[in-house]
Parts: C-alpha cells; structure tokens; sequence
C-alpha cells in the first residue's frame, strides 16, 4: 500500500476534512517533539508547541498553498510558535541543564556518560547553532530544505553547520577535559554527574 | 588541501552527498588531520542522542483539540446557516460519527455553551463581532483543552491541564472556576498546589481572591492550608485577616497550621 503523500492530506485537510489531521499528527508530532525537546531542553514546553503546532495548522489551514512541500510549511510554524512563546514568555537562564537523556541501558554506563556530556554541551551553544544542528543531524532535512526554512543560501547553511559543528566539538572536549580532571582528583564513582565541570575552566 | 577548503566540502561529506572524487580528498585530507578527524567524530557522536519520544498523552491531547476546535467551527457555521455554509456539514457529521470519549463530550458541550451564550448574549451581532470572536477562537479552543485535561481520571494529566492553564495571559471566568473547583476538590495535593500556583497569578482579578479565601475552609492537606495562607498574606487581601482568625479557631487544627495562620493574621492587620 502507498501512503498518501503529506501535500494531498494538507490539502483535504485545507478542504475541510479536519480529521485527515490525525494522520499528519501521528507521521510528525514525533519528530516535532524531538526537534523541541532538544532545542528547549524542556519536555513539557515542548508537549505545549507541538499541540500549538497543530492547532495553527488548523487555524491557517487556508494559508497552505498547494505545491508547498508540507515538511518545509510545518516545520516554519514550528519555529513562529517558539519564537511567539519566548516572545509572550521570557526565557529564564538555567545555568543546570534542565533535561537529561532519558534512562539508558545499564551496560552502557560510558555511552550514557559521553551523552550526558553531549547534551550538555549542545546545550550550552548558542541557539541558533543548536538549532541548526539539530535540524540537520536529527530531524533529515536535506540543506536545500534547511536554507529555504531559514531564509538563507545554501552555501550558508553549509558553512553554518561547520561552524556549529567545530563550536560543538570545542564545548565538549572542553567538558570531557574537566570530567576527567575531576575523576582523577576525586577519584570518586564515575556516575555522579559532573556537574561543575562548566565552572572549573 | 587545508583545512578551510575541506571545512567548506565536509557538509555534504557528512550527508554522504560528495562525488567520488572529492570524498576520496576529504578521506585524505582526513587521515591527517586530527582536528577534521575529530569534528567528524562529533558529528556521529551525536547519534547516541536519543529520540525524545512525546508522552502517550500528547495524542489525547491532540483529539480534545481537534474536536474543541471542530464542534466550534460547526457551532458557529451552524449559527450561520442562513449563508448555507457547506463547512458546517463535514465536522458536525464527522464530530458525531467519530468515536468521541468522555474529553471531547465535555468539550464539545463548553463549546456549544460557550458560542450558545456568544450568539445570544450579543444579540445583534455585527461583523465587529465576529472577528473578535475569530480572534477569541484560539484562546478559546486552548482553554477547552485546558477544561477537559482538568476532568482527567489520572493526577499527571489534571497537572498538565494545570501547567497548560498557565500559558494564557488572561483566564476565561470558566477556567478560573474550573481551577478553583481543582483547588478545593482535587484528590491529589499536587494537582491542588498546582492550581493554587495557577491561580496566584492572577490575584488581580476579584473572584480569583475570592475562590482562593473560600478554598482555605475545605482544605485538609496542612501544606496546602500554608500555600493559602502564604498566599492571602502576599496579596494583603483585607477580607483575609477575619476569615484567617476565624480559621486558626478551628478545632483540630495542625499545629503549624495554626501558628501560620496566627502569623498571617498579625501580618494583615
């Protein structure tokens, strides 16, 4: 069985079958999800926008023109609605990451480490370099795509991603250095977070 | 090669997107190069991120809105029939054919409450009204959602009805009495802390006070008698003082309780 192409569900969708909804609900709300959570670094912020999401689809569903790829439509409403929430809601500075990767099998106690460490790091780069990050390693956007969402060349996208990618390597070999400074010091049980590792440098 | 140039290729190096010919120089260039090496090494590091994977809530969630959003529509299509709007006629069918549960009952019955009193509260509707009444249709579908996760059967679900309640600059009366109800009558202390949380916000508004005064009697959790409390003596509200020292003469009162309500009462007067 072929499955309807999201571009012809939009457009029942933009034609009043609203319930046809559900089915680009169940292919995106899950990549969606992902792409906030990693973003934010806060779970039930992102449960809020992607329900947010959907509703603007429902609301501007006659704003969809038909031949706009669906993927690049939704995935500009989900920056819009982030951004209108910070804009509505002022981001509070959290100096701790708020969300750590979820539980990891237990005999992988090293990758769960190097995770953490990851995502630390990821959270401390600027947004807009998570952001482009994320889009590229996490969610499959093609480049052509990502420039087209960002409103940029496609040599700039390229050039962004490397600079993203050197500033996240810097940040976490950085981390790396410090956790394993720490350890050694302490010498103490390697599955206490280290948390302080940021302040020491 | 230096590193700038392989820099500029090492994107689509990644995406896997380069000719033969250039992937063999970035190979090379590779083999070198520790600091390339290693930026390449970051990017697949990142694959031992997981997927955050949305709770089972959020497709609820989702259902409530859309037939919120839908029973509205048909709602006020219907209000509208003179016009023979062909709209109405898919979602009102739909709604009722669609396997609806308990959430998108209560829902839809608000919604046709609230279009109801809409439509004949203002009895002569011009097109002003309206678009005001499209402009309100979002806050308005958003705080149905809100109604219906606060009649949950599951204490987590009550909580994010709480949360999501939080994220409007200004509260419906209904929602306002819907938090309250959740503050008196809530089975679980959390839920009940939540929309005194909730509530606190919008001390501004008369019958917020009013609700959070009136919770005070009913309440049997000794950590939420101290919220309130804390709460009427951060808004100075100057009924709070007499009800508070009635409430610190009742009997069987928590200690701590006592004392704090004996401390707010020094504190209002």
């Amino acid at each position: 069985m072929k499955l309807a192409p999201d571009e012809e569900l939009m457009l029942e969708v933009r034609n009043g079958a609203g319930d046809t909804l559900g089915v680009l609900f169940d292919r995106y709300h899950a990549p969606l999800y992902n792409f906030y959570a990693k973003l934010t670094g806060d779970r039930t912020l992102s449960e809020d926008l992607v329900q947010e999401v959907f509703l603007r689809i429902l609301k501007y569903r006659q704003s969809y023109q038909p031949g706009t790829p669906f993927r690049a439509w939704i995935y500009q409403i989900a920056r819009n609605a982030r951004v209108d929430h910070y804009r509505k809601t002022p981001k509070h500075i959290t100096y701790e990451p708020e969300m750590s990767p979820p539980v990891m099998p237990k005999d992988a106690a090293q990758e769960s480490e190097e995770a953490a460490l990851l995502h630390r790091a990821m959270m401390q780069m600027p947004e807009e370099k998570r952001e482009i990050l994320i889009l590229s390693r996490f969610q499959e956007l093609k480049y052509e795509e990502i420039a087209r969402l960002l409103g940029c060349e496609l040599g700039t996208v390229k050039t962004r991603i490397h600079r993203a990618i050197q500033e996240l390597r810097q940040v976490f070999r950085q981390l790396e250095s410090g956790v394993i400074a720490k350890n050694s010091d302490s010498a103490g049980p390697k599955s206490i977070p280290p948390r302080r590792a940021g302040n020491e440098m | 090669m230096k590193c700038e140039q392989v820099g500029e290729l090492l994107p689509d190096y990644l995406q896997g997107s380069l000719n033969a010919q250039q992937g063999g120089v970035v190979e090379q260039h590779l083999m070198e190069c520790a600091d390339c090496r290693d930026e390449v090494a970051i990017w697949k590091k990142l694959s031992i991120l997981p997927m955050e994977q949305p709770s089972e809530a959020s497709r609820e969630r989702f259902e409530a809105m859309l037939h919120a959003y839908q029973t509205g529509r048909a709602e006020k299509a219907e209000s509208a029939s003179a016009r023979g709007n062909r709209a109405a006629g898919w979602s009102f069918i739909n709604w009722l054919r669609a396997p609806v549960g308990a959430v998108a009952w209560s829902a839809a019955l608000l919604v046709i409450g609230i279009f109801a009193g809409n439509y004949f509260g203002a009895s002569h509707s011009g097109s002003s009204d309206e678009i005001a009444a499209m402009r309100s249709e979002l806050t308005n579908v958003r705080q149905l959602v809100v109604l219906s996760m606060l009649q949950q059967q599951s204490a987590s679900e009550r909580l994010q009805g709480v949360s999501y309640s939080q994220r409007e600059a200004q509260l419906d009366p209904q929602v306002v009495s819907a938090l309250a109800h959740t503050l008196r009558y809530d089975t679980s202390v959390d839920v009940r802390l939540a929309a005194l949380d909730a509530l606190s916000r919008h001390g501004s508004q008369p019958q917020v006070r009013k609700d959070v005064l009136d919770a005070l009697q009913q309440q049997q959790s000794p950590l939420v008698q101290v919220a309130l409390i804390d709460q009427m003596v951060e808004w100075r509200d100057p009924d709070a003082a007499q009800r508070l020292r009635n409430f610190a003469q009742t009997p069987n009162l928590n200690p701590t309780v006592r004392q704090r309500a004996d401390w707010a009462v020094s504190k209002l007067n």
